[in-house]
């Protein structure tokens, strides 16, 4: 008897399972999903139009959201969105005096970012591959005007790009916080890149020392930080970078701020960002939530509120003198152009979003 | 929990039909087996000369009901738990069963236990994940077969032993299927089902493999009795324990939110209309609700623990209204919509104090049995004194000829038991790969071919030339990949890596190769990237091939994939296509490898699938 329970014992064992209960019928399938974190909806303007890029679709839960690229020229807006990657997990931009650079960040299966880059105005596009995950950051890339391209990765890496398409290490945010530019402004974090005029390299974070801002300069493979200073006292963060215009936060009050010989501060304009991005000439915006934006126009100007911008606006433009709002609603961007102190539509784009082509 | 859910439609039409067909092909194999027992039986009597006509059938038949001297108590839960074990048997035999158990019903229940549960349960719902039709037609045939056991194997150690194998599965469905009986779950209640139903049929079990001796007096009773009062006595405590909603009654109410559930499954328009009321009621009385359960179960506890026959009749009757009321009322018999897979906790609790009480009072005493049984297996004579083979044949002939029918019938539930057994055991030794079927499911029919590959001359991922008369020898498994692709392709590069490994020496005749399907990102740096994504670059067969535009999209009309870049933030489309080429150059199989819903288990079973393609090409080449 004893061989007997044995043998059974082990068959039972080896048979593993089975059930009793009830349940009712469910099916799910199981995706990881990586969505982007940070608001990466921006402008920006370059020698060959003024881009915008927003999130359309649907909820980015269900893999429905869809990031588009839109391109101003002649006052007309157009899509623009480099095509053979899916971007649920978002765009990110950088502009050059003669390109524009996307990167694809990764999401669901896709662990790298492929990139593309434009010289036309986003009639073509060359694909190339940044063999890494960029940040959830809407300024991990940056263009130099030698060609020279940075990127900031998930992990904190800073790569550079070099001959023949590849890409090498610059720094990584440990380094940098371990260097001494670092260590004197006590690194916490790597959110931003840029070039210099000059073509120094920028990498830009946030710091615990406070009333500094966190923007290092690559001289000769040596870090320095080269700040600016912001009144208040607190503690900054640099929000975003695109050639030599930066957005801080400190406390609850943004400021901009421009490098030339010295830097240029701006007085403050309370809020949190939801979306911000760049005109020409050193000009900026921000969409602070709950109706309210404003623009700067470049070093030495101030803060001007916006009028209530348009419901489901989901980033703004400087173009040309004008300042047009983007309100997104599924697949449908309605342009509002600020005209007379008001808000009137402009133009309405029906984006042909492929729902459930990336679930 | 990563491997429990396949992800599949359980009323999958393949998955469906490979069930049926494997409890068929497996009734059939049961059918014959019990038939040649009878015929050997039969052979076996009529050589030895024995009584004519069914004299030892009507024998054992008279005693199925405890015409044998079996106590009473033993009688009514070894016919209680047998009937309930084939009754279970039966409800596994559901069409959805084989797909959907794991994710439907073993997930779920396992969902809101702690993280060391799941992991547990995980172990024994992968099994059932990547073995569904194995494992389906296991449970359907252990439980029939443990159920019909118990029937017919009245008294000696085969009965008890059927008793051991109530209590084994028993505890391994308990584990398995029922998570602990989500004892480590919030939310436990009696009512519900705590502390599991197919806990009670192991502690039936238990009692059942239990010697005569433990029977012949009042012990058992008083220790059954008072084990069955304590746990209606904790219920009550439980049930009345603050804090925990059952006081409250409104939509919010644990009890009503219970009771909703079962209102929403599908079952007969009358017991809705009573499930119906009861979830009404007690959503407006459900103070007054929780109130009577907890002083009935503390009632019935309380009766039980006294141990006094006189005390514990009322506590039986009483007790058996309250469960019944409440299997019906609560429970909603307990197997009706989703994938019901027992009648839940209250029908065996009745078994069990039913029992109980009857096992304090005189029990009926032990009949000798009529044949002494000195291997402790099948109640036959033992022949002895002859030796070698001679001996052999005259002692298998002698206890052929001297089993009792109830040997024959026990050993042909036995076989039953193994006939499901024997296949899931082979299956489950397997842990690597899934069952093959899961990918057909997905897949749809397979298109077995005898063409020529079209030929095609690209480059691989580090830019050396590859070209089909390059491979000729070995047998290519040849699929279309975009190197950028979010979903399908990353998993399908997962799954010719995974069927590489499962080719293991094989595979050094087997080349993996995929073609570029994209029409913007097509770079060897795109392939490389692609490559490191899915751990294929260190894979030495694999091949990721490109070339100029115009090259892939030559070689992509020949293989009639359709690619194009799709607008608007979208990702490149293209035909998810795998395709075996044997080793002289010709297409032996096209399948669609869409990997589905990407899971664990499919992934699995579609690098089975592939690899078993690519060992029928080699073994035809």
């Amino acid at each position: 008897m004893n061989r007997g329970v044995l043998l059974f014992a082990g068959l039972a064992v080896l048979l593993g399972t089975t059930a009793c209960g009830s349940a009712t019928p469910r099916t799910t399938a199981t995706r990881t999903v990586t969505a982007a974190n940070e608001p990466l909806a921006t402008s920006l303007v370059t020698a060959q139009g003024v881009w915008a890029i927003v999130e359309m679709g649907g909820p980015a839960s269900a893999e429905e959201n869809f990031w588009q690229v839109f391109v101003q020229h002649g006052g007309t807006w157009s899509l623009a969105t480099p095509p053979g990657v899916a971007d649920n997990g978002g765009l990110v931009a950088a502009g050059s005096p003669g390109s524009l650079l996307i990167g694809f960040r990764p999401s669901q299966g896709l662990v790298f970012s492929p990139l593309a880059t434009s010289t036309d105005g986003g009639q073509h596009w060359a694909p190339s591959v940044l063999g890494a995950a960029l940040a959830s950051v809407p300024d991990a890339l940056a263009t130099g005007s030698s060609g020279a391209e940075l990127a900031l990765l998930r992990n904190g890496d800073v790569e550079v790009s070099g001959a023949g398409g590849s890409w090498s290490r610059l720094t990584s945010e440990p380094a940098l916080a371990a260097s001494s530019a670092g260590r004197e402004c006590g690194v916490t974090g790597v959110d931003a890149l840029s070039f210099w005029p000059n073509g120094l390299k920028v990498v830009a974070g946030a710091c615990e020392r406070r009333g500094v801002a966190g923007v290092f300069t690559d001289t000769n493979g040596t870090w320095q930080l080269d700040g600016p200073s912001v009144p208040g006292g607190g503690q900054v963060r640099v929000l975003r970078l695109s050639g030599s215009t930066a957005l801080l936060a400190s406390g609850s009050a943004v400021y901009a701020a421009w490098h030339g010989s010295s830097w240029t501060v701006s007085g403050a304009v309370a809020g949190s960002p939801v979306a911000s991005g760049f005109g020409s000439n050193g000009s900026a915006w921000v969409l602070l939530g709950g109706g309210r934006a404003a623009v700067i126009s470049g070093p030495g100007g101030t803060w001007r509120p916006l009028p209530a911008v348009p419901t489901r606006t989901a980033a703004l433009a400087l173009a040309g003198g004008e300042t047009d709002a983007f309100a997104v609603a599924g697949d449908t961007l309605s342009v509002w152009r600020l005209s007379a102190g008001a808000w009137t539509k402009a133009q309405v784009i029906h984006v042909p979003i492929a729902a459930g082509s990336s679930s | 929990m990563p491997g429990m859910n396949s992800g599949l439609n359980p009323a999958d039409p393949t998955l469906v039909a490979a069930f049926r067909s494997a409890l068929l092909h497996q009734g059939a194999i049961a059918l014959a087996v019990v038939v040649f027992l009878l015929l050997l039986r039969a052979t076996m009597r009529a050589f030895r000369g024995g009584p004519a006509g069914n004299q030892g059938w009507l024998e054992w038949s008279r005693t199925l009901t405890g015409g044998s001297g079996e106590a009473p108590a033993r009688t009514v839960l070894r016919i209680g738990f047998g009937l309930l074990w084939v009754l279970d048997g039966f409800l596994q035999a559901q069409p959805r069963m084989a797909g959907g158990l794991a994710a439907q019903v073993i997930e779920p229940t396992a969902s809101s236990s702690p993280s060391w549960v799941q992991h547990v349960v995980n172990w024994g719902g992968t099994i059932w994940s990547y073995h569904p039709i194995q494992a389906g037609a296991a449970s359907v045939w252990i439980q029939v077969g443990i159920g019909a056991w118990l029937l017919v194997a009245v008294r000696g150690p085969m009965s008890r032993l059927a008793g051991v194998a109530s209590l084994g599965w028993g505890l391994i469905v308990w584990v398995f299927g029922e998570s602990f009986g989500g004892i480590f779950a919030p939310g436990l209640t009696f009512l519900f089902g705590a502390p599991g139903a197919v806990l009670f049929y192991a502690v039936a079990g238990a009692l059942i493999a239990l010697q005569d001796t433990a029977w012949r007096g009042p012990r058992l009773g008083t220790l059954l009795v008072r084990g069955m009062g304590l746990l209606f006595a904790g219920m009550a405590v439980l049930q009345a324990w603050p804090g925990r909603g059952f006081w409250q009654g409104g939509a919010d109410g644990t009890l009503t939110g219970m009771i909703s559930t079962m209102v929403g499954t599908p079952q007969p328009y009358y017991l809705h209309l009573i499930i119906s009321g009861a979830s009404s009621f007690t959503s407006a009385h459900g103070w007054a609700v929780n109130l009577f359960a907890v002083v009935a179960m503390a009632a019935i506890g309380a009766g039980l623990l006294t141990a006094r026959r006189g005390v514990v009749r009322y506590a039986v009757w009483f007790g058996a209204c309250f469960c019944l009321a409440d299997w019906l009322l609560v429970q909603d018999l307990g197997f009706l919509g989703g994938l019901g897979t027992d009648p839940n906790s209250m029908i065996p609790v009745i078994l069990l104090f039913t029992a109980g009480y009857l096992a304090l009072g005189p029990q009926t005493a032990p009949v000798t049995e009529g044949v002494p049984d000195t291997d402790g297996m099948l109640g036959v004579t033992e022949v002895v004194g002859a030796t070698g083979a001679r001996g052999l044949v005259t002692r298998a002939r002698g206890a052929a000829a001297s089993a009792s029918a109830q040997s024959f019938a026990a050993v042909s539930a036995i076989a039953v038991v193994l006939i499901g057994a024997a296949p899931m055991t082979a299956a489950a030794a397997n842990r690597t790969a899934a069952d093959p079927i899961i990918a057909e499911a997905i897949a749809g029919s397979t298109v077995t071919l005898d063409i020529p590959a079209p030929a095609f001359q690209l480059t691989d991922q580090d830019g050396r030339p590859v070209s089909l008369a390059s491979l000729h020898g070995k047998v290519v498994l040849l699929t279309f990949l975009d190197p950028v692709c979010t979903t399908d392709c990353p998993i399908i590069g997962a799954e010719f890596r995974e069927a590489g490994a499962l080719l293991g020496s094989a595979g050094k005749n087997v080349e993996l190769v995929a073609v570029a399907a994209n029409p913007t990102y097509y770079s060897t740096a795109a392939l490389r990237a692609f490559d490191d994504e899915e751990g294929l670059g260190a894979v030495p067969n694999w091949r990721f091939l490109t070339g100029s535009l115009g090259e892939l999209r030559q070689v992509w009309q020949h293989y009639n994939v359709t690619v194009y870049n799709v607008p608007a933030g979208a990702m490149s489309a293209h035909d998810d296509l795998a395709v075996v080429i044997d080793g002289n150059g010709t297409i032996r199989q096209e399948v669609s490898d869409d990997p589905g819903p990407g899971t664990a288990t499919t992934k699995s079973s579609f690098s089975a699938l592939l690899a078993g393609y690519a060992r029928q090409a080699l073994a035809g080449s």
